[in-house]
């Protein structure tokens, strides 16, 4: 038991595992990425090779980021980094001080120097603390050691990094425990009720701004602004009017509302016989809706809202801003395309068995999707956590400095070495530079050579 | 209709053309060792990239759209910022050697950006948001300290390789980080004192550890940046789309990268991986860059489909 428990934390407590973990975590992103997500099984048997369909609806890779391995893998990474954390880390961090055999350290240099060796100490001491290092003496085995240690503090700043990580998981947990979101498309003069949430929206109404612009290469369409004017009622019950636009939701009771798509209604004109059908005409339909046509096998769809046709072909045209519209028709017949027309606005049309049916008029429909996430504050905390750590870890160089002083003829030995926690290369030119200055600064000044302008001449 | 060319335009000539004319001195530079190469090279390379930031501030003045929100304005400031910061680099850590590549790779993507001139547009909605203007010019800048640090790791393999072909063996007694002083690369050295001219290019660059510590230098520009752009991107998300993460593939695919340089990362904490092994995760966390950069855009449609 003892030695299963060993195994388990010295496999999760190391990096390399967590490399591991990594790795299988980018690759089942990238997956996600390649393979088109949520769509219709469809899609993939006409992307794909049959089998290859196959093996991505049966594994999950059209919903790769919610299934259990890609949960798991997350857990795993949650749990290597606790153990690792506890065990690798926390333990690590503050070394003792102790002597070294300072010539095994690759980055050392001895200095040897005149002068008392009590006072060539206090030099080394504060030639350190000049330069703003935290400076500790030790005794060992007789031997004066002087400990410098910079940034030590940042030695925390994995564990920083670390935590980030763990509180964005823990914001993100709290969305699937306590959050919901969805989509209403809401018909103008229309009220919906928001599930989950005691607030209704009333669309007051729709709006949409395109302009067309010459580019380079061609004409183009582009849309400027998208704008529902909404009437939202809250729990307090007290109805307010809001207008919601791209970027800029709207906040009822903590459940934010977002402008997410836009689209059109429409109503017809229905007779059967040159009698009026108003079960039939007092609905609005949506591009995609049907209408039954009762006592019949016929069904008319509505395919699509044109809402420019082009008066010189008749045909529809690209331009997306209402200018002579007209609605797309299609007839089936017992489940039969049995027909398909561009119908104008105000046009009636016969489709077949004494019915007729006029598109009368359109409204405009605004999708908005509302997410309530109880999660979001913690996510931008862990986020900026993590952040701090990353800055923390790779900017502040913890590094030690091993100061040994040996009594020499006429003064004494300053032997050093330095270790950082990423190694030495680091902080060679560094370590040179302090020797460098070290040397310098115990060297007696030399007296400057005068210029003799005799000889110069 | 306008008969002369735009202000933005001529700026955006000089750069290009300040840019090719640096990258060639450089690269000349980079295997002759002449100083005057390089004398001319720098001033050019600043040139360039002054030019560059000109040319963005000039569009954004004449057409009043912030200019970095498609291909032709992203791509732009890319290459202004790789060149940037590589100018930094390298006069604090005297890089200039590797200018030519450096600038050659921010020239062709500079040139690239231009074919997606479409003249000025308005921003459609979902772009029309000042985080537009935290977001991409962070994003954009760790892609172009990416750049810098991949061009490092790619000359580094080259060292490493060229140093192993030489000496017949790996070279785990200089696998980067092990020891300092054993970083050289004595296959090079006696190779280049035989005259053998690769060689000789070689053994005038830093040593591998040297240049495994300029990669990690630049890494750690990189990834704060690419964690900051992904942040600032999530509550961009959260105010226009609903959600702070939606998995779409623009966001899937920078999460990718960040995965790959947080195994850099993580993998440069171990002596025995640090070098080699690392300079390849940076090689192929740019690699992973480019597929964000591009392939997401071009080949794969997502929420983000606006060629940013
Ligand atoms: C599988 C889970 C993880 C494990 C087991 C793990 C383990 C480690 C270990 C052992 C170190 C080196 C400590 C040292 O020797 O000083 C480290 C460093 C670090 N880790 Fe992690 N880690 C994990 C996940 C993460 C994540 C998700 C992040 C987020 C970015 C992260 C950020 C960092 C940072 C910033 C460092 C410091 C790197 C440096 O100093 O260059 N780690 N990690």
């Amino acid at each position: 038991m003892r030695a299963l428990y060993d195994d388990f934390t010295r496999t999760f407590g190391n990096v390399l595992f967590a490399v591991v973990l990594f790795v299988v975590w980018g690759l089942l992103t990238l997956i996600g990425v390649i393979v088109d997500q949520g769509k219709d099984s469809t899609v993939y048997f006409q992307a794909y090779a049959a089998p290859l369909a196959r093996v991505i609806l049966r594994l999950n890779l059209d919903n790769i980021y919610h299934t259990p391995y890609y949960v798991g893998i997350i857990g795993l990474i949650l749990l290597s980094l606790a153990v690792c954390t506890f065990k690798r880390v926390i333990p690590a961090r503050l070394p003792p001080l102790r002597s070294v055999a300072i010539e095994k350290i690759p980055l050392h240099a001895s200095i040897d120097v005149q002068g008392d060796p009590e006072n060539i100490r206090d030099r080394v001491e504060k030639f350190f603390r000049a330069r703003g290092w935290h400076v500790r003496k030790r005794e060992f085995g007789g031997v004066e050691w002087t400990f410098a240690d910079k940034h030590n503090w940042a030695r925390r700043g994995v564990l920083v990094a670390h935590a980030g990580f763990v509180i964005i998981a823990a914001g993100t947990s709290i969305y699937w425990a306590r959050g919901f979101s969805g989509d209403e498309t809401i018909v103008a003069g229309q009220t919906v009720s928001v599930p989950h949430t005691q607030t209704s929206i009333k669309l007051d109404g729709f709006s949409y701004k395109i302009k067309p612009i010459v580019t380079k290469s061609g004409m183009i369409y582009q849309p400027i602004d998208y704008v529902s004017r909404v009437t939202a009622t809250g729990s307090d019950g007290v109805p307010r009017q809001a207008v919601i636009r791209v970027n800029h939701p709207l906040d009822v009771d903590g459940t934010l509302y977002y402008q997410s798509s836009y689209g059109f209604a429409l109503r017809f004109h229905v007779t059967h016989g040159g009698t009026r059908v108003p079960a039939l005409e007092n609905r609005d339909y949506l591009t995609g809706d049907e209408i039954a046509l009762p006592g019949t096998q016929r069904t008319i769809a509505v395919a699509q809202f044109v809402p420019t046709v082009d008066r010189a072909s008749g045909q529809a045209s690209a331009d997306p801003r209402i200018n002579n519209p007209a609605v797309f028709l299609q007839v089936f017949d017992n489940g039969q395309a049995a027909g398909a027309g561009l119908v104008p606005m105000k046009a009636s049309i016969d489709v077949g068995g004494g019915w007729r049916i006029r598109p009368e008029r359109y409204l405009l429909v605004s999708g908005l999707q509302y997410r309530y996430d109880p999660g979001v504050a913690l996510v931008g905390i862990g986020a900026f956590v993590l952040l701090a750590g990353l800055v923390i870890s790779f900017y502040m160089l913890p590094a030690r400095m091993f100061v040994r002083l040996d009594p020499a003829p006429a003064g004494a030995r300053i032997a050093l070495a330095a270790t950082t926690v990423k190694g030495y290369d680091i902080f060679e030119t560094q370590f040179n530079e302090l020797v460098a200055q070290l040397e310098r600064d115990f060297k007696p000044p030399r007296p400057a050579p005068k210029l003799n302008l005799a000889e110069a001449t | 209709m306008q008969s002369h060319m735009p202000l933005d335009e001529v700026l955006m000539i000089i750069a290009l053309g300040a840019y090719v004319v640096s990258a060639l001195l450089l690269l000349v530079y980079f295997f002759s060792r002449d100083e005057w190469l390089k004398h001319l090279g720098i001033p050019l390379a600043i040139a360039g990239c002054v030019a560059q930031f000109a040319q963005l501030t000039a569009r954004y003045e004449i057409t009043h759209v912030w200019p970095l929100l498609n291909l032709y304005g992203s791509l732009s400031l890319f290459a202004a910022v790789s060149v940037a910061i590589f100018i930094i680099f390298a006069f604090r850590y005297n890089l200039w050697f590797a200018g030519g590549f450096v600038i050659a790779l921010a020239a062709l993507f500079l040139a690239y950006g231009v074919t997606w001139n479409e003249g000025s547009m308005p921003a459609v909605p979902s772009l029309q948001s000042y985080w537009a203007k935290i977001h991409v010019p962070l994003v954009v800048s760790s892609y172009a300290a990416f750049m810098v640090a991949f061009v490092m790791s790619v000359l580094f393999l080259v060292k490493y390789y060229f140093e192993r072909s030489l000496s017949g063996q790996t070279v785990d007694a200089a696998a980067a980080g092990t020891v300092a002083v054993r970083m050289d690369s004595p296959g090079i050295a006696a190779a280049a004192a035989q005259g053998n001219a690769g060689a000789q290019w070689l053994n005038t660059i830093p040593s591998l550890a040297q240049l495994d510590v300029l990669i990690y230098r630049i890494v750690a520009v990189g990834l704060p940046l690419l964690t900051l752009g992904i942040i600032t991107g999530a509550m961009w998300a959260h105010e226009s789309w609903g959600a702070y993460w939606q998995w779409d593939p623009k966001e899937t695919a920078a999460l990718f990268s960040w995965i790959v340089y947080a195994i850099y990362m993580h993998l440069h904490t171990r002596n025995a991986w640090r070098g080699v092994r690392t300079a390849w995760v940076s090689v192929v966390g740019f690699i992973s860059i480019m597929f964000c950069y591009f392939g997401v855009n071009l080949w794969i449609s997502g929420l983000h489909s606006y060629k940013l």
